[in-house]
């Protein structure tokens, strides 16, 4: 069976650079021969977390909209690759706004106790930042970092690697960056790999 | 002169912890006389997510029509902004998330267009106050939010060094802010601060 590998674009801007760094991730993770499918989240129908906490006692989310079944989906894959560009330090609204609506799942795992993954499974499933960023500050990616590891431990994901891109705004876009794109295909190739030797151990 | 206070509840639970910490702090300010507070509750205020468009680079304004449209004057013109928001998921929950990505029209007319935000004479008055509350107690639960908030007070003319912040971890299911030892007192505290401190920029 191959890897299954689910790339989500949190960006609200099509085909912008977060989205093509993905899809350069996507296409090397294609061609090392991973079954790959990529959503849209600013084309999804979904709203953010309520807080409403009734997910503490009933482990389901109550709102009934397109955010459940992709988080479903995402528990079903190999390789998950999150992608947002860094707005005001942090990652969109968007993608902020499916990851706070993994509350249930968090729910299952750690309230409910209803949900477990060993941690040869963790380690198995890879999950993978992919971000962009205009400024040109080493530290421009610091605040998405938490978000995004409480969304890959929810979700039973090891943290496997960042693909990030500062400077934007002096490169002209990812287009222009020396090795980013390079860098992404090689890395969905790599992940690919990684995946299929662990599966075969 | 009067101080004009706008506050922004930025949880989804309705009077919750963090609007709890925010409805304390605006209590006391009410009983200070010289405040006129506005408390907007986003969920209700209509403020969509930012389309990553960058037209706010050279328009100056944003092609939205939404909440903001009405948010924005009073944004400018308040003396004191008050956001209050819980941590989701180790970051600022999503509502808040899309309001503060929405000040990238501030950001674009202060750094791209080099416009002013406030007028010369109210630059550098301004007091921004952050107030949080998140359900685990870990001591960095706050860390994943604070970059952003700082973008939000510092595209509107809000110097780092006058943002103040109340952050109240280990609180999660509604109303636990309520037997914390001191988040009242500590809320208390800091409305009568900040108020003293602007009533005396004003007169200055």
């Amino acid at each position: 069976m191959p890897v299954r590998v689910l790339g989500i674009s949190g960006s609200p801007h099509r085909h912008g650079n977060t989205e093509t760094l993905l899809d350069a991730f996507l296409e090397g993770a294609a061609n090392a021969g991973g079954s790959v499918e990529k959503i849209i989240l600013k084309d999804l129908d979904y709203t953010p977390c309520r807080g409403c906490n009734v997910c503490h006692k009933e482990g389901e989310c109550i709102v009934r909209d397109e955010a459940v079944p992709l988080l479903e989906q995402v528990l079903s894959v190999d390789c998950l690759a999150v992608a947002s560009p860094i707005y005001s330090m942090g990652i969109t609204a968007e993608l902020k706004g499916l990851i706070d609506r993994s509350q249930y799942i968090w729910a299952r795992k750690f309230i409910l106790k209803s949900l477990y993954f060993t941690d040869k499974e963790i380690h198995r499933r890879k999950g993978i930042f992919i971000s962009t960023a205009g400024l040109s500050w080493d530290n421009v990616f610091d605040a998405a970092f938490p978000a995004i590891t409480a969304f890959f431990n929810t979700m039973g994901f090891e943290y496997y690697d960042n693909i990030i891109a500062n400077d934007m705004d002096r490169y002209r876009g990812i287009r222009g960056h020396p090795t980013a794109l390079t860098h992404a295909r090689a890395k969905g190739e790599e992940v690919i790999r990684v995946i299929e030797r662990m599966s075969r151990d | 002169m009067r101080i004009k206070v706008l506050a922004f509840a930025g949880s989804p639970r309705r009077h919750g912890n963090s609007e709890a910490l925010l409805d304390w702090v605006l209590d006391a300010m009410q009983k200070e006389e010289d405040a006129d507070i506005e408390k907007v509750i986003l969920v209700d205020a209509d403020v969509n997510p930012c389309r990553g468009c960058n037209a706010c680079e050279t328009l100056n304004r944003c092609v939205q029509r939404d909440g903001m449209d009405t948010l924005h004057d009073k944004i400018i013109d308040a003396d004191l902004i008050i956001l209050s928001a819980p941590i989701y998921c180790m970051g600022i929950c999503s509502q808040a998330k899309a309001l503060i990505d929405r000040f990238q029209v501030f950001r674009s007319r202060k750094y791209v267009l080099k416009l002013p935000i406030v007028p010369p004479e109210r630059k550098g008055k301004r007091i921004g106050i952050f107030l949080s509350s998140a359900g685990q107690n870990w001591d960095h639960v706050f860390n994943g939010a604070l970059p952003t908030v700082k973008c939000f007070f510092h595209v509107i003319d809000v110097r780092d060094k006058d943002i103040r912040y109340l952050m109240v971890n280990g609180v999660d299911e509604k109303g636990a802010i309520l037997k914390h030892p001191s988040a009242q007192r500590d809320a208390r505290l800091l409305a009568h601060e900040v108020i003293t401190d602007i009533r005396a920029r004003l007169a200055g």
